[in-house]
């Protein structure tokens, strides 16, 4: 069985987009993968990427960060894996949706995340060695039902 | 990005990726033209392929700044899949949405 598998790294120091978007469309257009849901995996890269970057590291080292993604039948993972401080997508709070823009105390704070936990249908997060260790999963089948 | 005015309306057509350095470049287009008086914007994206929460949190800060002016600002041509992340993070409801310029320029 052919074994649909991706890795790179990057760092903290690289414009990490151009470095992953490409990944990311040729991946999708080897295996398939209807746009919009590319557009959805590089979407939640970016912004979990960003997120690591702008908020993780104490330093000014360079750090890596590394990115796996699979395809496993209908479903792609991705692995994110970091040694930024420890953050947990899971517990981050939810934007103020229903609080008027004007009124809204952080009013674009966590939307990148809310971004990602509507578009992704599986979030797990462990530290483990001083890692953040993030696996998201996306069904691509959902894609095609309208109420996916 | 491609720039023009018609009626009033600045009318700002963003192509490509609104990426950290697309973003970047957009937000510094958007002060300078807040700055200069400008108040109603329109953001042409009928040829824009990515955006993400910084590309929106741009586009809040000119709807921000320009509530308190009486100003507007719209955005035309999106594609479905970008229209999505509007819904996602409800600004849909903040921004008026239109299909083209024609229409924005009319209904604005």
């Amino acid at each position: 069985m052919t074994k649909h598998v991706t890795s790179f790294q990057m760092t903290n120091k690289m414009n990490c987009f151009k470095r992953f978007q490409p990944e990311v469309e040729s991946f999708g257009l080897a295996h398939g993968l209807p746009p919009k849901s590319v557009f959805h995996l590089t979407l939640c890269l970016d912004e979990l990427v960003t997120n690591i970057i702008d908020y993780g590291y104490a330093d000014f080292d360079e750090h890596p960060i590394d990115v796996t993604i699979t395809l496993d039948g209908s479903r792609v993972n991705i692995r994110i894996e970091d040694d930024a401080q420890p953050f947990n997508v899971l517990e981050a709070p939810d934007p103020e949706l229903d609080v008027p823009l004007e009124d809204r105390l952080r009013p674009i704070g966590g939307m990148g995340i809310h971004l990602v936990k509507n578009m992704m249908d599986r979030i797990e997060y462990t530290r483990a060695d001083g890692k953040n260790i993030l696996m998201l999963q996306k069904n691509i089948c959902n894609e095609c039902c309208p109420q996916g | 990005m491609i720039e023009s005015k018609e009626n009033g309306i600045f009318i700002l057509a963003v192509d490509g990726n609104l990426d950290a350095e697309g973003t970047q470049a957009m937000e510094e287009k958007v002060l300078a033209l807040l700055e200069a008086g400008e108040t109603s914007l329109l953001f042409d994206f009928s040829q824009l392929d990515y955006i993400n929460s910084s590309g929106l949190r741009v586009l809040v800060l000119a709807y921000q700044r320009l509530k308190k002016a009486s100003g507007r600002v719209a955005i035309c041509g999106i594609k479905d899949y970008i229209q999505e992340v509007f819904e996602v993070s409800g600004y849909d409801k903040i921004f008026p949405l239109f299909p083209d310029r024609n229409g924005a320029m009319t209904g604005m």
